[in-house]
Order: C-alpha cells, then structure tokens, then sequence
C-alpha cells in the first residue's frame, strides 16, 4: 500500500495527459484539483507512514525514495500545488491558452516530486532539467510579450548553465564513486568522513560544482538576475517560482549534504556567498523602483539566508526556512489580485500592517525615551535566549547553528524593530508589545522548530554537519558584527527621524548620490546585459 | 586512418554543404537529405567496421563545428538549420564509443526529420521554409506550435526527449580529457542556444497580422505523431541505456 506513495511524480503527468482531451474549459481546472488533492493525500499518507514506522520508503529499483526529506517536501509541495491551482482556476479563466497552463503546471509539479524523490543521480539530472524547460515555458506563458519572452531566455541560460555544472558533477561522481545511488552514495561519503580528512582535490571539485549548480537555481548571486526579472509570467506561476523552484538548490544541498561533510571548504564558500546575497539583495531591494523587483530581490535576499545557513552546516535549518519563507512569498504573490481589487475600491489601500494597527495614533516626539524602551525590549529578550541557552546546554555553542539561529534573530528583529520605529514614531506602548513578541516568536520558532527538523532529518548526523563547517566564527564576533549591524541601523533611523535638519541648508551627497543610483540601478548589470549581450 | 578521414566526412565532420550553397547546384533540402544519408552511411559503416575515436579528427571536426553553428545563428530557413545542427553535432558522433555515438546520432536524425517536416509545412503554406515573419505559431497554429515547441525542446538537450538521455549515456561512458570539456560544452550550449533562439521566433511572439497562418493537416499531424512516437521510444531506450 504505502508503495502507492512512489507514484506521486507521475500522477501530475498523468493528469497533464488527460487535460490534453478534454474539451469543456470548465473541467480542466476541476480535473487538475481534484487528482492533485489525491496526490496531497497521499503525500500526507507517506508521510504518516514514515514518521510512524521510522522507515523510508524505497521503489522503482531504488530510483525513488520517499525518505523523511521527502515527507517533509512533498506535502508542502502538494498543498502549494493545490493553492495555486485553486488560485488559477479564476486567475486565467480569461487568458488563451488555459489548458496549456494547467498541463504546464503539471509538468514542473511532477518535476518537482521528481527532484525530492530521486534517490539515484540520473534521474535527479533528469528532474532537473525538466524543471528548468517547464520554468521556460511557464514564464514565457504570455507568448506575445517580447520581454518576457527575452527574460525568459535569459533565465534559461542561466539554468541551462547550472545544468552543465550539475551534469559535469554527476558524470565525476561516477567516475570517483562508481555509484549512482544516492544511499549507497550517502553511505561512501559517511564512513569516509568518519576516517577523517579528505586530500582528493576531485571530491572538492564535485562539492564545488554541486554548490553552483545550486547557486545559479537559487538565483545566489552573481547569477541572481533572472528572478527579479521574470516578474512578468502569471501571478500563479510567480508564485510557484519564488515558492517552490527558487527552493532547488537547497533541496539540492541536502541531498549532497553527506558529501558536503568532506569539503569543508564548499560549506565555507556557501556560507560566504549566502552572506553577500542576503546583504546585498536587501540593499537593492530598499534601492529598486519596481514593485516587482523588490519581491524578487525579497526572495533572492531569503536565498541568501538558505545558503548561509548550508555554509554553517545547518542543512535541516535551510529546509525549514525554505519552507516557510516560500509559504510567505506564496501569500504575497496570491493576495495581489484581491489588493488591487480593494484598492480599486479605497484609495489608501494597499496600506501596511503597522498604519492600520497605529492609523489613528499623533506622532509625538518623546522620542528618547521610546528609542531607550525599544532598545531593552529589544536587547532583553535576547539576553535572556542566551542564558537560558547556556544554562540549558553549554554544547549549544560549540556549533555555529546556535549562532546561526541567534543571528538570525537578531537580524529579523532589528529589521522588525526599524521598519516599527520608521512607522509610527509615536510612544505606542502597542508598538513594544508586538515588536517583543515577534522577536520572541522569531527566537523560539527557529530554535524550536529547527532542532525537531533535524532531529527528525539527521537524526544523530546532524552535529556531523556543524563539525564540519569550519568557518571560525567565534560567538564573540558574531555578536560584534551584529552588535555593529543593529547600533548602525539605530544610529540611522534616530538621525532620520529625530535630528531636526534645517530647511533650505540640506545639500544632496555627492557619493551618497552615486551609491543610490547604482543601487537603484542594479550595479548596471541588467543595462550591461541588453547592450552587449544580444543573444535572444 | 583512410577509415577515420571517410568517417570524418560521412558525420558531417566537413562542411561539404559551403559548395551546394555557393554553387546552387542542390536546394537546401537536397542539402539536408544528402547530409543525413551520409550520416546513416557513417553510422551504418562504423556499426559494421567499429572504430576507436580519433581524437585529432574530434579536433577537426570541432573547429569546423564552430563555422556552422554561426551559420545556424544567422539562418532563418528550417531546411538550412536542419542541416546546420547536423553539422554543428558532428564531433559527438565523432568522440563517442560505437554504440552511444550511433543511439544519439538516430536520435538527432529523428529530431532534425521533424524540423525539415515542419518546413516542408512551411514551405507548402507560407512560400518557403522561412520562419521569419511567421512568428507566434502557440497561439495561431497550436499543432504546428506543439510538435515545434517538442522538436526544439529535443534538440535543446532537455529530458525527457532522447536526445537529451542519450547525450548523458554518450558523455558519460566517454573518457574525461580537455577535449571531452571542450565538445560537451560546445555541444550543450549551441544547441541549446539555437534551439531556444529558433523558438523565440517562431512558437513564440505576436502572430504576425499579414500572414494567413493554417495549422497542420490530418495527414501532417499523423506524420508528426509517428515521429513523436518514435523520439518517446528512444526515449525509453535512452532511459535504460543511462540507468544500466
């Protein structure tokens, strides 16, 4: 019975096939829902089964595996799946070529599975790939539109590039391994770690093509510009793309997370590199003008996190953030319409969460005082996280995923902390409740959600992982660098907002000037692109 | 050596089609249907008399690669880009092992029949088998646009179509040397380049106001689903060739 599980990455194609007979426009959304709920059903069944038994599911000569890494996917992929296509089933009611979108929709869902359930590198190649051309055609759905036709071209070449990386790392693998199963593959790479260091430059080489493969899907950067400018394929898809496909290259890692053991230094460029696109990101995502671009450098941002906590060794950490933050982004993506339908209606909508709970609120400029009180609903909270960790387990800082989760935490807060403060600039005890709590929540859902995943991933390997990543972040730097990140953002929203600046004196920055437009402008990569680059 | 050399240009390894094209002495379909006979009578020879790839005549080939993958980036004729891509793929008929080298040769022969189908179409409905201003066949002509979007999708090296396993088969039982980089490389990126550059101005773009456009015919689409059969079964046959 639980077999039945393996056959969800064909259950997709299968619907795809049937849509290709029908003729009533109005059963194709109904049949696509209604064996899609049957697909969710039996993700949720398999995953049951594999938590209850505490066994993993093998099939089609081991080629898949429904493994715990599975039964946390692919019901998330199934839900999404379903989301979405109850979403498009109005959204393109309208649109030409309707059945062809749900036959696409099928096919990079059943690509999808494919890439969670592989358990053997050929057909993890396969899946691949095939994501990437069902990607193609989705984004190019409004086949008229010359840009999103180039874009789409552009994106391609990218993915068509992470693919040769990912094809030369396979093809090496065998020649190193002589496997091409992934458990067999996994168990080589385990007691190979376990006799110690590693000489062969071959292995690093693997490792390395493996983790730009992955970068170049994540949209990491330098290969990031496809995501920001693929905004023009249909919300749905959208949607999909910054909720799921974006999420391959930490699927990815996790798969080769055995290999990763013996190549610290790739966990080391990861983490780096992760470190780069999620600062660098945000920076143009606060500098872009289009709204588009901003979540797409939102999510190219939230990539970057996912790489940097692969970097540190947190691989079951790096799934949950992609799940929830593809759940986020998913939202987002779907609630457009419905916004733009209430701001056709209310002309101060869309407004933002913190003007509807404070909208009715004076600004008052008792401001020091507020400033000091943030700070220690700010700074208490985590002081406490840290002593109580420490009282708890003083082990918890000999990894650096006890500093990952603190930085991460911190970091959310203080970005919570300022977009609050910009805000309301009101002495709103509100304002401390909901800042506190969110802190708090953000601390303890990672700490807590965090470890259970990967207990339930990993299992004892987990700490395995953290040993390897050898980057020497001490926990004092750590809190130093964000020590520095949080004072200089304070430093900047106090000088905004409550240093008076004479009228009529306020001279514009030259340099200040000329890092904006660059940043507004992309670093010119995208300018450079079209002028010299004319391939599509 | 002599063997080699007939190989050499049997595989399209020469780029033979420069005289027919300077002289006109044969029409760029005569070209293509003279090329891929050659080919056959290449594959067939070396199924016969098997070889061990040179790699000096890899080298040579490559180079002349290179000439007609520009030569398929200028072209907007699809007997012509038939042809090209036959070319431009020589080296991998002519690097890999016997048996590889052949599945991916029939296979890409499949793929390019489906191409010079579709400008036989072309050429029957539009004139000739210029793809330039028939532009946006998704939305006019959905069939043509199917079996188009399928034959380049093939030729772009992307699974599940055979070209794309039997690709993966033939590099993977290949010795690793800078040649092999060098010809997968190329390989993978031209085709996927024109292939994706082919598409962009044909199944896709806004259907052009001044052309009448007419989908396939009954008897055309039966052509094109026995050949869609056909790239499904080496499909599979790739599928267990890579697995095994």
């Amino acid at each position: 019975m639980e077999k039945l599980v393996l056959f969800i990455p064909f259950i997709p194609i299968l619907i795809a096939f049937s849509l290709g007979f029908l003729k009533q426009k109005i059963l194709m959304p109904k049949v696509s829902l209604f064996f899609s709920s049957g697909v969710a059903l039996l993700a949720l069944y398999g995953t049951y089964h594999v938590m209850i038994h505490d066994t993993e599911i093998y099939g089609f000569d081991g080629l898949l595996v429904y493994n715990e890494l599975s039964a946390i996917l692919v019901p998330y992929v199934a839900i999404l799946g379903l989301v979405i296509r109850k979403y498009a089933t109005k959204y393109m009611w309208d649109e030409p070529s309707y059945k062809r979108f749900f036959i696409l929709l099928n096919f990079i869902f059943s690509a999808i599975y494919l890439l969670v359930m592989s358990n053997n590198l050929i057909i993890l190649t396969i899946a691949w790939q095939l994501m990437s051309i069902a990607l193609y055609l989705l984004i190019t759905f409004n086949v008229e539109s010359k840009s999103a036709i180039k874009n789409g071209g552009w994106t391609m070449l990218t993915h068509k590039l992470a693919d040769l990386f990912f094809i030369v790392a396979v093809v090496l693998t065998y020649k190193t391994f002589g496997s091409f199963d992934l458990t067999k593959l996994s168990q080589i790479w385990l007691e190979m770690s376990e006799k110690g260091s590693i000489d062969d430059p071959m292995i690093y080489v693997i490792g390395f093509l493996f983790l730009f493969a992955a970068m170049m899907k994540s949209a990491i950067m330098p290969f990031h510009l496809w995501l920001p400018y693929t905004s023009e394929a249909p919300t749905p898809v959208s949607a999909l793309m910054h909720a799921g496909v974006v999420n391959v290259g930490g699927i990815l890692l996790n798969k080769m997370a055995f290999l990763l053991l013996l190549t610290p230094a790739v966990l080391n460029v990861a983490f780096v590199m992760g470190l780069v696109t999620a600062i660098g990101a945000t920076l143009l995502m606060l500098a872009v003008s289009d709204v588009k671009r901003y979540l797409g450098y939102s999510t190219v941002g939230q990539m970057g996190y996912m790489i940097m906590e692969v970097g540190l060794g947190a691989f079951s950490l790096a799934i949950y953030h992609l799940m929830v933050h593809g759940i986020f982004k998913a939202t987002f993506f779907l609630e457009s319409g419905s916004l733009i339908r209430q701001a056709r209606k209310d002309p101060n909508v869309p407004r933002k969460l913190t003007s509807e709970l404070f909208w009715e609120e004076k600004p008052q400029y008792n401001s020091i005082k507020m400033f000091r009180l943030i700070a220690l609903f700010t700074v208490v909270p985590v002081i406490a996280f840290v002593g109580i960790k420490y009282l708890l387990s003083e082990s918890g800082f000999e990894f650096n995923a006890a500093i990952l989760i603190l930085a991460f935490a911190w970091l959310t807060g203080t970005q919570l902390f300022l977009s609050f403060f910009e805000v309301t600039k009101a002495n709103s005890l509100k304002v401390l409740f909901i800042l506190m709590s969110s802190f708090v929540i953000v601390l303890f859902t990672y700490e807590a959600l965090g470890h259970a995943l990967e207990r339930f991933l990993y299992g004892d390997d987990a700490l395995l992982f953290y040993e390897a990543a050898t980057l020497n972040v001490s926990l004092a730097m750590t809190l130093l660098m964000l020590a520095a990140i949080m004072l200089g953002g304070w430093y900047f929203t106090y000088k905004q907002h409550y240093v008076d600046l004479p009228i009529g004196e306020h001279q514009p920055n030259k340099t200040k000037w000329k890092f904006y437009k660059f940043l507004a402008k992309e670093g010119y990569i995208s300018d450079m692109y079209v002028k010299y680059f004319k391939i599509f | 050596m002599l063997m080699q050399l007939i190989l050499l240009f049997l595989f399209a390894g020469v780029p033979y089609y420069i005289y027919f094209e300077k002289t006109k002495l044969l029409s760029s379909e005569k070209v293509f249907l003279l090329s891929t006979l050659l080919v056959v009578l290449g594959i067939s020879l070396e199924y016969i008399y098997p070889q061990e790839p040179s790699m000096f005549f890899v080298f040579v080939a490559l180079l002349t690669s290179l000439f007609s993958l520009y030569k398929a980036n200028k072209t907007t004729n699809l007997y012509k880009l038939s042809y090209y891509i036959l070319f431009f793929n020589a080296p991998m008929l002519m690097m890999f092992e016997n048996h590889e080298g052949i599945l991916y040769g029939i296979s890409l022969l499949l793929t390019l029949f489906g191409i010079y189908f579709m400008g036989k179409h072309y050429e029957r409905n539009y004139g000739s088998a210029n793809y330039k201003q028939v532009t946006g066949l998704t939305l006019v002509t959905p069939y043509a646009g199917l079996f188009l979007t399928l034959y380049l999708t093939t030729l772009a090296l992307y699974p599940p179509f055979p070209n794309s396993l039997l690709f993966l088969n033939a590099i993977l039982s290949a010795e690793l040397n800078t040649l092999w980089y060098f010809v997968v490389i190329i390989i993978f990126f031209g085709n996927f380049l024109i292939a994706v550059k082919v598409m962009a101005r044909t199944v896709f773009g806004k259907p052009n106001d001044n052309v009448h456009y007419i989908d396939l015919t009954v008897k055309e689409r039966g052509i094109h689903i026995v050949m869609f059969a056909l790239l499904f079964i080496f499909s599979i046959i790739g599928l267990s060739e890579v697995l095994s």
